[in-house]
This record gives C-alpha cells, structure tokens and sequence, in this order.
C-alpha cells in the first residue's frame, strides 16, 4: 500500500494543503479536492499543469518530455503525472507555466 | 443551407450535375450567392489560465441591423477543461458538392492539448450544441495527438491533421473520421513526414499540400530558440498525392523559410498556385506546379524591427494567412510587430502591398478601438465571402501568448474588423466594431479562430 503524503498548493493568492496517496498524481487529487489546476494533454507533453517543487520529492510516472534538463535542474515537476514521495510544497498555477520560457528577442 | 442547386459548368473530367450535396458550384457563385454574414463562431479559452472553466464555442452576432451586433449572444462550453480549442472545421464544404444529403451543419472541434475532438450541431445558428465527443483515449490508439486542420473530403468524410504521436513526440500525420464522426482509421501511411501542421487539397491536380511546427512536445510549453537552433521547427512543405495519400514531393524552404504555418491554394480548382507563411522567418512564399513539379520560391519579405531597450530585432511572426475568394488578395498577420496586411495577387508571382493596417502588437497603435488596451497583435484572420469585410482575432497560443503578451490572459482577446474595398484595394478598421473575450463573466477569455456558418474563406475547397 502505497502511503498518503501532505502536498501544499502556494499560489499567489492562497495556500491550500491536500493529502495525496501515492497511487494518485497531485492534479488528480487536487482536482478530487474540488481545487482546480491548470491542465492540457495529461500525458506530460504540454506542460499546462507545470509546477515548481519548493520541498519535497516527486517520481513522475511517464517521462516529463516537456520540461528539459534546466526545467528539471530548476525544480519544474508536472503534476498531471507526478506522485509524491514524500511531504511537498509545490508552487501552482498558470503563472508557474509562464515562467518557462522566456521572450527571446527581449 | 446555401446548397448550389442549379447546373453549372461542365468541363473535362468533373460535372457539375443539379448538384445535391453542400455548398456553392463555384467561388464565384460563392461570392454572387451569400449572404453576409450574420453570426461568427470563434474558438474561446481558458486552458492555461487559473480561471475555473473549460473552453467554448463563442456564437458572436455579426449582423450590424440585429441589437445584439458585436455581442456574444451564446456560449458552447466544452465537456472538459484543458482542451486549447485551436482550429476547427465543417464536415461538409463545396468539395462535397456531390454527396446527396450532405448539409454543411456540424463543426469539428478539436482539443489541441487534450487531443480531444468535438462535434457540435449548428442546426439552430445562434444556439449550437456539442452532439459527440471522441476522447482522447481513441485517438492515441492511432498514434496521433495534437489535432490540427479540419477539412471535410469531397467523399463527405473528414480527415484532421494530427502534429504529434500518441506521445507528443513525432512524427505526426493524419486522422480520418467518417461519416457518422467515429474515427474511420489513419490517412496517411505512418512515417511519410515528420512534422505536420496544416495542409489543404486540391483535387482536381491531384495534390494535398502540408506544413510543418514542431513535435508537440517542442511548442506545447513555449517557444524556445534553443529549439530552433537545435532543428525542431518545421522549414519544410510536403506535397502529396491526393488520392493515393503518399509524399511525392518535399521542398526545404531553408533559413528563410522557417516555421511555415497556414498553407492556402487559391480558391479556383484549376489554379496550381498557393501561399504559405513562414512565421519565424517572417516570410510569404508562393509555391506553383510549373514542368510536372512543384516549386516555392518567396515573394514577401517583412524585415525584423528594433525594440528599444530589447537584444535583438524582432520578426513580425506571420502567424495567419487567407486568400480573397475572388483569387484577388492576400491577406496576412504579423502577430509581433502588430498589422495586418493586404496584397494585391493579381500575379501571383508578384505579390504588390495593397494596403496595411496597424493595431496591437509591439509596435501598432496600442488602443485603435475606443479606450480598449489592447493584447496581443493581429492573428487569426476571416473574410466575409464578398470580401468586403475582414475579421480577426488577437490570441495565437496560450503558451506563446504568456510568452510574448503575458497581458493577453489578463485581458483576454479581442475580435476586429476591417472595412475592405476590393475595387481599390484598400482597408479601413471600423472603430465601431469590438468584440470584447476580455468581459464575460467567468474572466477574460482568449479567442482564436473564426468561421461563417456558409463557408468561409479558409475551408472550402473546390472538386
């Protein structure tokens, strides 16, 4: 059995905290806590769910192949396939996405 | 229905009989037997914002003698969050002339994240309704993701272009649906192209033309130069046979032709001729049979323009392109640099700038329309059939948006409107026209691409 771990939700405006079995991804269960994400494919490609590990650690179930290394390296996590491993603090919401990447030509 | 429902023209290998199926004999009767247009559908987002509600159809009253003119008089909201409704199309256009009982009547709506499609009813005009949804579960079990480009076939099946595999990765390829909207099978053979993007078909020289972005993988998240660099945007065109469904031919653009988008033929089913634009290069080629082969040479340069205080100089980013159905004109967005252009294609060798407009954008007039601060430039453009009037739409993508105007999620998009004269070639923005995706009630919305119920002149395609 795969044990439940604490994951705070920090967005701009509030914080919320929810608990997230390991068998479940933190969109999934955010979303089964009536708290709504960001989200796109949910396969890992689009990064519309990106998040940024504050604490924490997460395995993610398929191969992040949106993020790369940097985005990795920087504590990027997807969470429509990221399970917790242990107690998190993840920064949330579609601003997390809009630092991804930056205008090049500025 | 605007069914062509006389005969017309008889010519060597096509008769036009007392046609039966959807749309107009020709693009001329296009012109001569339409009506103005007088309800635009025009995709609406959410996805990628903190905003709480899943995407829409936008149902938006263009009729200047109704008392609605200008508003959003009803909403399709999608099944789900997440989907990025991008493109969309018709089940039936003119191709279909001569399937019987074929209406023009149901959109095809699909999801560009979510991989989701879905297809709504336009029975009753201004109150559609979703009637099916194919999950994305279905569509990954062909190895395709990522639908694109909706065009009916003249057969009254529907073939979508798909940019990614099941994975995002590529190479990408085609979806058909049949009918009844399940999904019949995979177009094309898996592994002719790489990348794909958009593609339009003329039947009668045999040939489909297609584009190329990227892996969704790659512009999902966001424009990354790194990726250029690194060879992950498309430079290339394939042209395919139509009717076996295989390449024959695929023409590197190169350097100057990075990133080509929208691919249009001309509207006339015997012309070999069409325009592409290549969005990062921020160049329009035109591509031509001439001797049994296919040819792009470019014909429309727009030179990249100093930012102050910015490192580099910044392209216009042609993002969208359309032909007049008259053949006459071209028009094109620089969603960037914020105009939108038009050319007169009279020689279609030689594009001559006609006239130009300038809202949005980094450099356009920020606020044309009233006190609305605009976000974002000129992007996905429509023109009524008479070409007269030019539509368009301010969002691109909502993670290239974030990216290059973070203002267009806080503000949401807006629907313009040119006044054109197709006599003198010349436009005007009408100051009075303002669709606001910015004031609705669950937040500001992004909008993208727009459609006329009797074809437009983005869809239809002549056998």
């Amino acid at each position: 059995m795969a044990v439940s771990h604490e994951v705070v939700l920090e967005r701009s405006d509030r914080v919320e905290t929810i608990d997230v079995p390991g068998t479940e991804t933190v969109l999934d269960a955010a979303e089964r806590a009536g708290i709504a994400l960001p989200f796109g494919c949910l396969t890992g490609a689009c990064a519309t769910c990106v998040g940024r590990l504050l604490a924490g650690e997460v395995h993610h179930s398929r191969p992040p192949r949106a993020l790369k290394d940097r985005h990795l390296e920087a504590g990027y996590v997807l969470l429509c396939i990221a399970r917790p491993r242990a107690p998190c603090r993840i920064r949330v919401g579609a601003d997390v996405q809009s630092g991804l990447v930056e205008n090049p030509w500025k | 229905m605007s069914d062509a429902d006389r005969p017309t023209e008889t010519h060597a290998d096509h008769e036009h009989h007392a046609a039966e199926g959807p749309g107009y004999a020709t693009p001329q009767a296009a012109i001569e037997e339409s009506d103005p247009e007088e309800v635009a559908y025009v995709m609406g987002l959410y996805v990628g914002t903190d905003v709480d509600a899943p995407d829409f159809l936008a149902v938006v009253d263009v009729d200047p003698d109704s008392e609605t003119y200008t508003e959003i008089v009803d909403r399709v909201e999608m099944p789900n969050r997440g989907d990025e409704l991008h493109h969309f199309g018709w089940n039936a256009c003119s191709s279909s002339c001569h399937v019987e009982g074929l209406e023009r009547r149901h959109l095809v709506v699909p999801g560009q994240r979510s991989s989701r499609i879905h297809i709504v009813d336009t029975k009753e005009r201004r109150n559609p309704e979703i009637v099916r949804v194919i999950e994305p579960e279905e569509v990954f079990e062909y190895d395709l993701s990522a639908p694109h480009t909706v065009h009916c076939i003249p057969d009254g099946q529907i073939v979508i272009s798909m940019l990614g595999n099941a994975d995002g990765e590529l190479p990408g390829g085609f979806l058909e649906l049949n009918e009844e909207f399940g999904i019949d099978g995979r177009w094309d053979p898996p592994g002719e192209i790489e990348m794909n993007y958009d593609y339009w078909y003329q039947p009668r020289h045999n040939v489909m033309v297609s584009s190329e972005w990227a892996a969704p993988e790659t512009y999902y998240p966001g424009f990354d130069l790194e990726d250029v660099e690194a060879g992950k945007y498309g430079r290339k065109l394939h042209f395919w046979n139509w009717e076996e469904g295989y390449v024959e031919q695929t023409i590197d653009l190169g350097e100057e032709g990075q990133i080509p988008l929208e691919v249009r033929f001309l509207h006339s089913p015997e012309a070999a001729h069409g325009y592409v634009g290549a969005a990062l290069s921020s160049n329009v080629f035109h591509f031509f049979e001439e001797g049994g082969e296919w040819h792009a040479e470019k014909v429309i340069d727009i030179e990249s323009r100093e930012h102050e205080g910015w490192d580099f100089p910044v392209p216009g980013l042609v993002t969208d392109l359309l032909i007049s159905m008259d053949d006459r004109y071209l028009f094109f967005s620089n969603w960037l640099h914020g105009d939108v252009r038009m050319y007169d294609i009279s020689d279609p060798a030689n594009p001559r700038l006609a006239d130009r407009i300038r809202a949005g954008g980094y450099f356009g007039d920020p606020a044309p329309v009233g006190d609305r601060e605009l976000a974002g430039g000129p992007q996905m453009l429509q023109l009524s059939l008479d070409g007269e009037r030019l539509y368009w739409t301010t969002s691109l993508f909502s993670s290239w948006d974030n990216q290059f105007f973070p203002e267009e999620g806080e503000r949401g998009s807006v629907m313009l409107k040119a006044d054109v004269d197709p006599r003198k070639g010349t436009m005007s923005l009408d100051e009075e026209f303002l669709v606001d995706f910015g004031d609705l009630p669950e937040g500001p919305a992004r909008a993208h691409e727009i459609r006329w119920p009797d074809g437009d002149c983005t869809s239809d395609v002549w056998q």
